[in-house]
C-alpha cells in the first residue's frame, strides 16, 4: 500500500484518473438528491434549452427534460451493471480457469474447446443479440450476460496464471501434506495470483463500462425510463444539428469515465508488474 | 505442416460447433421468449382467425426442432429463407448487398487504421520517453476506450455539424450505390480507426521497444548503417509480428464496433441489418446475419494464425505448438 501510495506520486496522470472515478462515484451516490430537476421531469417551456440558460446547467433535450441530472441519474446504473459485470466475470473466470488448468486432461480440453466455441462469437454481437431477443433488460439480465460474455477472456487469464503456479514447490509440499483440491486451489494458490487477477479485473472494469455503454446505445440496455448514458446519445442522434450538447454531454461522460478507468488499470498494471 | 493442418481442422470444427450452437439458442430463446411474430406483422388489431392462419402459413406453429431441421437444411443448400417481418423477400437479396456494404466499410477502416497506427507506434517506440512518445502514448490510451459511438459523436460534432464536411447520417439515396457515395464512409471509418489505433500503436510501440533494445540492432548503429535504414529494415520486420497478432485478435472488436458504428450513422450494413431484425424478432435473418459475422470473424482469426506462422519461421517449424 505505501509502495502504491509512492508510486502514485510520481504519477499525476493516474492521479488525475483516480479523482476523475471519484467524482463519478459521488455523482452516483448523492448527485440525484443534489439536483433541482429529475431526470424525469419536463420542463416544457424550454425544450432544447442551450446549457447554462433557465437553470439547466447542460440544457435540456428534445423533451424538456435536464441533461445534468439524466446524466448524474445514468452514472448509477452503468457504475453499477459494470462493477457487478467484472466482479461476476472475474470469479466465474477464476473458478473455471482454476478447475481446468488445476485438474487439467479432460476437463481442460472440455473447458478449452467450450471456450472456442465462445470464442467464436464477438462478445458485443453475443450480449446484443441476446439481450434483444430477451428484451426488457433489467440490471440483473444485463449483468449476467455480459458477464457471460466475458468469462471465456478472464477464464484464460485465471487458467493461464495457474499453469505458471501450478508446477511450484509449495503446491506440491501442500499436495504430500493430503491438502484437498480445493484447499490447494484457493486457499495456497489464489493468494500468488491476486496481482494478475487484479490487473486483469480493473481492464475488465473499463471494457464493462464499453461494453453496457454500447448495449445501451443499440438499445437492448436499460429500458425508459431509466436514463442509460448510451441511450441518450442514440436518442438525441436526430438532433444533434439542432442541439449538439444533448449528444456530446453524455458521450462525454462516458469518455472521461472509461479514460479515467484505463488509465488507472494501466497504472495498477504498471505497479504490480513491477512489484512481482 | 501435419501439426498446423490438424490445427486447421480443430478450428474449423469449432466454428462449425459455435454455428450449430449459436443457431440453436437464438431458436431456443426466440421460443421461449414473449411476444409474437404474426402478432407483429399483423399489428395489434389483427383478428385472432388472422393470426393463426399466418402462424398456420408461415409454419410458425411447428415443432421448434422440425422449424430448427428446416432451417438447417436450407442453409446447407445456400438458402437462407425468407424474413418473416418483410413477408416474403428472400434473405439472400438483402443480405449480400448489406454484407458488402459492411465489407467496404471495414476494408476503408482497415487501410485507414492500420499504416497511421503502425507508423506512429515506431515512431513512439524509438522515442521512448520523449514529448513524441508520450503525446501518441496518451491518445492511443484515451481513443482505445472510447466505445465508437462516442468517438462518432465527436467526431460528427466537429466535421459534419461544425465544418459540414461530411454528412451527419451515412445513408445511400435511393437508386444510387455506395461507390457514388463514397464521402459517407469516412466518417464510420474514422470512428472505427481511433479505437483500433490505440491497440494496435500500443503493440507496435512496446515490440519496437523491445526490437531496438536487442544486440542486432545495437550492433547495426554501431557498424554505422544509416538509422532509417536500421528502423526500417531490421527492426520493423521483427517488430511487426505481435502487432499483426492483435490486429488479428482485436478484429472481434472490429466486427461489434461496426454494428455500433453502423448504427450511429444508420450506415446500410449487416451491422444495422441485424439490428433491426433483432428490434423485430425476425429470426431467420438474426440466425442468417450471427451466421455470417461468426464466419467472418472465425475466418479472420484463421487468417491471422497462419499469416502469423508464415511470418515467424521458428512457429512454422514447430508445426504450429505454442
Amino acid at each position: 500500500m505505501k509502495y502504491f501510495l509512492y508510486q502514485l506520486k510520481k504519477n499525476p496522470l493516474a492521479i488525475v484518473g483516480i479523482a476523475i472515478i471519484v467524482f463519478w462515484l459521488f455523482a452516483a451516490f448523492i448527485g440525484p438528491s443534489m439536483m433541482s430537476f429529475t431526470h424525469t421531469q419536463i420542463d416544457a417551456d424550454h425544450q432544447m434549452a442551450r446549457p447554462g440558460t433557465n437553470g439547466h446547467l447542460l440544457g435540456t433535450d428534445s423533451l424538456g427534460r435536464d441533461i445534468l441530472s439524466r446524466i448524474v441519474y445514468g452514472s448509477r446504473s452503468i457504475l453499477t451493471v459494470a462493477l457487478l459485470t467484472s466482479i461476476f466475470s472475474t470469479i466465474i473466470g477464476i473458478l473455471l480457469g482454476f478447475s481446468a488448468g488445476y485438474f487439467g486432461q479432460k476437463i481442460d480440453a472440455l473447458f478449452l474447446r467450450t471456450m472456442d466455441i465462445l470464442m467464436a462469437i464477438p462478445p458485443l454481437v453475443l450480449s446484443m443479440v441476446v439481450l434483444g431477443i430477451l428484451g426488457d433488460s433489467s440490471i440483473l439480465s444485463l449483468t449476467i450476460i455480459v458477464s457471460i460474455a466475458f468469462v471465456p477472456a478472464t477464464a484464460r487469464v485465471s487458467r493461464g496464471v495457474l499453469l505458471t503456479e501450478k508446477s511450484q514447490e509449495y503446491v506440491m509440499a501442500a499436495r504430500i501434506r493430503g491438502e484437498s483440491h480445493l484447499y490447494i486451489m484457493f486457499i495456497e494458490i489464489l493468494p500468488n495470483t491476486t496481482g494478475p487477477i487484479i490487473v486483469e479485473a480493473t481492464a475488465r472494469f473499463a471494457y464493462s463500462i464499453m461494453m453496457v455503454a454500447s448495449l445501451g446505445f443499440l438499445g437492448v440496455g436499460l429500458q425508459p425510463p431509466t436514463p442509460d448514458w448510451g441511450m441518450m446519445v442514440i436518442e438525441n442522434k436526430p438532433i444533434i444539428d439542432q442541439a449538439p450538447w444533448t449528444v456530446l454531454f453524455p458521450a462525454l461522460a462516458i469518455a472521461s469515465l472509461v479514460i479515467a478507468i484505463s488509465i488507472f488499470s494501466d497504472f495498477v498494471s504498471k505497479v504490480l508488474v513491477h512489484e512481482r | 505442416m501435419n501439426r498446423s493442418a490438424q490445427m486447421m481442422l480443430r478450428r474449423l470444427g469449432s466454428l462449425i460447433a459455435t454455428l450449430v450452437v449459436m443457431s440453436f439458442i437464438i431458436f431456443l430463446l426466440v421460443e421461449i421468449m414473449p411476444g409474437d411474430v404474426a402478432q407483429m406483422i399483423l399489428g395489434q388489431s389483427a383478428t385472432e382467425e388472422a393470426v393463426a392462419a399466418l402462424r398456420q402459413a408461415r409454419g410458425l406453429d411447428d415443432p421448434l426442432l422440425q422449424r430448427y431441421g428446416r432451417w438447417v437444411k436450407g442453409v446447407l443448400v445456400g438458402d437462407l429463407g425468407e424474413s418473416v417481418y418483410m413477408q416474403g423477400v428472400a434473405i439472400n437479396s438483402i443480405l449480400w448487398r448489406r454484407v458488402g456494404h459492411s465489407l467496404v466499410l471495414a476494408f476503408t477502416a482497415f487501410i485507414m487504421f492500420v499504416p497511421l497506427s503502425i507508423f506512429l507506434g515506431v515512431l513512439a517506440g524509438v522515442k521512448e520517453k520523449k514529448p513524441a512518445d508520450s503525446v501518441i502514448s496518451f491518445f492511443g490510451l484515451a481513443t482505445m476506450a472510447l466505445p465508437e459511438f462516442v468517438s462518432g459523436v465527436i467526431l460528427i460534432t466537429i466535421f459534419a455539424v461544425q465544418l459540414n464536411w461530411f454528412p451527419i447520417v451515412s445513408v445511400i439515396p435511393i437508386g444510387q450505390t455506395l461507390f457514388q457515395n463514397l464521402d459517407i464512409l469516412v466518417l464510420p471509418a474514422l470512428s472505427i480507426t481511433f479505437v483500433m489505433f490505440g491497440y494496435v500503436s500500443r503493440m507496435q510501440r512496446s515490440s519496437m521497444i523491445g526490437v531496438m533494445n536487442s544486440d542486432y540492432i545495437r550492433s547495426a548503429i554501431l557498424k554505422g548503417m544509416p538509422r532509417k535504414y536500421v528502423i526500417f529494415r531490421h527492426a520493423l520486420k521483427n517488430a511487426l509480428l505481435p502487432t499483426i497478432t492483435i490486429i488479428g485478435m482485436n478484429m472481434g472488436w472490429l466486427f461489434g464496433g461496426l454494428i455500433v458504428v453502423e448504427t450511429l450513422f444508420g450506415f446500410p450494413g449487416m451491422g444495422s441489418l441485424l439490428m433491426t431484425a433483432i428490434k423485430t424478432r425476425d429470426v431467420p435473418l438474426i440466425e442468417a446475419c450471427v451466421l455470417l459475422i461468426t464466419i467472418i470473424y472465425s475466418l479472420s482469426t484463421m487468417i491471422t494464425d497462419i499469416l502469423y506462422s508464415y511470418l515467424n519461421p521458428r512457429i512454422r517449424f514447430q508445426g504450429g505448438q505454442r
